[in-house]
């Protein structure tokens, strides 16, 4: 008898402990490369912020913020370009800007982070170092897809089996949502160093421009900050 | 002397591994006899010599036949292998497996694919080291990895290349005719479900009243119980009351199941079981055996799932749920010196004609070569009467009925032989 309440008890254990781990899909977000060891700083460019910008929910923000709507996603994004490339500046003062088309040239491809996450992105060739100038920058941080919308998250955007799924009309809004895609490329061994999907949710009551800058510069930070965890020392 | 001589042992073994090279992963690539092995390297000099690679390799592999070596001068002199060439350079690590070592560019995706049964060596200078990669047609990433210590001399080199990636068994090279076949032949994990599989078979077994994982006292009672004076019992609501409950269990299967999911079995079971009489009662004196045969007939409803383990291999899981009659036959004799029974014996207990009862279980077919079956099946069956019928005015009088619910668990083995349509 002793024993069959001993079993009941290990039962409900392991149901709770499924829940809390929970049995349902767990996401990797980030992926480091083996000899992935140092995080680089001086010597990081960035590229792929000309054309990775993408405003959804366009109407939206165009009524709340007071723009034209035919300009609203040529503005903002504008905005949210030079915020995030400002508060990158900030981090990383050496940081150099390299046109999308140093690596936009590349095919596209998608890279495997997790069982059911894939990024796309172009990603220079095996054996061809992408030139900036005369010489090859060491690191390279391609931004492939920086979604800016309200009340989105990553796995919609990158879990396969839900990209196709359709979300409802929405008429209000809690969350100014930030969802991005990168990878730290190795540019002398054509590596993908680290490469990770992002999500930023910034509470708004009342939307303003500040709270995009807001939002954008908190992106930036962790790109920094996962860089930092992501290397193997 | 014998400490000296394998101190010398174990030095010269030493040595031997230091001058092995080092594999970094092996996902072990067919090495054909006879091969064409294409030397591919991003240096503008060869380590090794091509006719010299081909005498060490069959100086350390005799199995390998007439191996050919050339310079790979088609991939060479193409930009896009070059370029990986030299990337593959760069990037082979010991810490980083196949999945990193990946060819992205499609145009030489597509060439790898076009290797045929040609065994691509891959070799590039690394300072001290040289890098080794074998690439062949299955897979996009190299098959193997590794390096070997340089030396200047190409023929100890060669020798050492030898050793370290073509010391494994060989395998004939197929003929084109025979390649283009093996492309056209189906996978061997591809297979329909056949419309309809069936079967027959015989299985031994073993049954008890006792249900494993059920407490004891559910099945005591009548386990326990004993008949005394040919008649008399606890209750006789179970079989098992009368007679003995764990025996030997024979029984022979015909069924069928439509694509692989449901199916139909007809089985006979057959076991002998004895009489529990009482040996303290002396009424017994003259009996000489008292059995009864057990003989049931069923049909089984099956719900079935198939896994093709390998190509001669299926293992098909399986529920089922039926019904069965069962007969209980009397086979029952006196002692040869007694003349006349007693009258408990001409009035003792009597089953009914037959009784009928249902069957739960489960179990696995592994069906080897198609045809070939062993059988597990396991599961509970029971025979009752229906108890709740309307009372007669002689009721009473009437005997009472034995064997209102009598169940069991038995497991079984079987042979099977198996046909697809």
């Amino acid at each position: 008898m002793e024993g069959s309440a001993l079993f009941k008890r290990l039962a409900i254990v392991c149901a709770i402990a499924c829940i809390l781990t929970g049995c349902g899909p767990s996401y990797r977000w980030s992926k480091s490369h083996p000899l992935y060891k140092q995080v680089p700083y001086s010597t990081l460019s960035i590229t792929g912020t000309e054309n990775a910008f993408i405003l959804t929910r366009s109407k939206w923000f165009a009524k709340k913020l007071d723009i034209d709507p035919l300009k609203v996603q040529e503005e903002a994004t504008k905005f949210c370009r030079q915020a995030f490339l400002d508060e990158m500046k900030r981090a990383y003062p050496a940081l150099k800007q390299l046109p999308d088309s140093a690596v936009t040239r590349f095919p596209e491809e998608s890279q495997k982070i997790d069982d059911r996450v894939f990024i796309k992105g172009h990603f220079p060739e095996q054996g061809v170092s992408v030139m900036d100038g005369g010489s090859a920058p060491p690191y390279i941080l391609i931004l492939h897809e920086f979604i800016i919308g309200t009340d989105i998250n990553r796995e919609v955007f990158y879990d396969y089996e839900l990209i196709r799924q359709e979300s409802a009309e929405k008429k209000t809004s809690n969350n100014l949502s930030i969802v991005l895609s990168y990878t730290l490329w190795d540019n002398e061994n054509q590596r993908p160093l680290f490469s990770a999907v992002d999500e930023v949710q910034h509470p708004i009551t009342k939307i303003t421009k500040d709270d995009l800058r807001v939002a954008v510069a908190e992106a930036a930070k962790k790109i920094r900050i996962n860089l930092y965890e992501g290397a193997n020392r | 002397m014998k400490h000296i001589s394998f101190a010398i042992l174990l030095v010269v073994g030493l040595a031997a591994h230091a001058l092995a090279g080092d594999i970094y992963f092996n996902k072990h690539p067919v090495l054909w006899e006879n091969p064409d092995i294409l030397i591919w390297t991003p240096d503008a000099e060869l380590p090794i010599d091509p006719k010299e690679l081909c005498l060490s390799l069959k100086r350390v592999n005799s199995g390998i036949g007439e191996p050919k070596c050339r310079i790979f001068g088609e991939w060479e002199r193409d930009s896009i292998a070059m370029h990986y060439a030299n990337w593959l350079k760069k990037n082979i690590d010991p810490k980083l497996g196949e999945e990193y070592l990946h060819i992205r560019h499609p145009a030489l995706m597509a060439k790898v694919q076009s290797i045929e049964d040609n065994i691509v060596l891959y070799l590039a200078d690394n300072g001290n080291k040289v890098s080794v990669a074998i690439f062949d047609e299955t897979s996009t990433n190299p098959k193997v990895v590794g390096t070997v210590t340089k030396t200047n001399d190409k023929i100890a080199l060669g020798d050492e290349i030898a050793d370290t990636f073509f010391s494994g068994k060989t395998k004939r090279r197929l003929s084109k005719e025979e390649r283009q076949k093996l492309l056209d032949e189906p996978d061997e994990f591809y297979q329909e479900v056949p419309a309809f599989r069936a079967w027959a078979g015989v299985s031994i077994g073993y049954s008890q009243a006792h249900i494993p994982l059920t407490p004891d006292d559910w099945t005591e009672s009548h386990t326990k119980s004993k008949v005394r004076n040919y008649r008399v019992t606890k209750d006789s609501v179970s079989l098992w009351n009368f007679i003995e409950d764990d025996d030997p269990l024979l029984s022979v299967h015909v069924g069928g199941i439509w694509y692989g999911f449901i199916g139909l079995e007809l089985i006979y079971r057959f076991a002998k079981h004895k009489v529990k009489t009482d040996e303290r009662d002396s009424v017994y004196e003259e009996l000489d055996h008292w059995n009864f045969y057990q003989h049931e007939v069923g049909l089984n409803a099956m719900f079935a799932r198939s896994y093709a383990i390998k190509k001669w291999l299926d293992i098909d899981l399986f529920a089922f749920l039926g019904f069965q009659y069962s007969f209980y036959v009397e086979d029952i004799a006196l002692k040869e010196e007694v003349e006349k029974p007693s009258k408990a014996y001409n009035v003792r207990i009597r089953f009914e004609e037959a009784y009928k009862g249902g069957l739960i279980g489960g179990g696995a077919q592994f069906v080897f070569f198609k045809h070939y079956g062993i059988a597990l099946r396991t599961g509970i069956s029971s025979r009752g009467r229906d108890m709740y019928v309307d009372p007669t005015p002689d009721a009473a009088a009437a005997p009472s009925i034995i064997g209102g619910s009598t169940i069991d668990w038995f497991a079984s083995v079987g042979l099977e032989y198996h046909w697809s349509l």
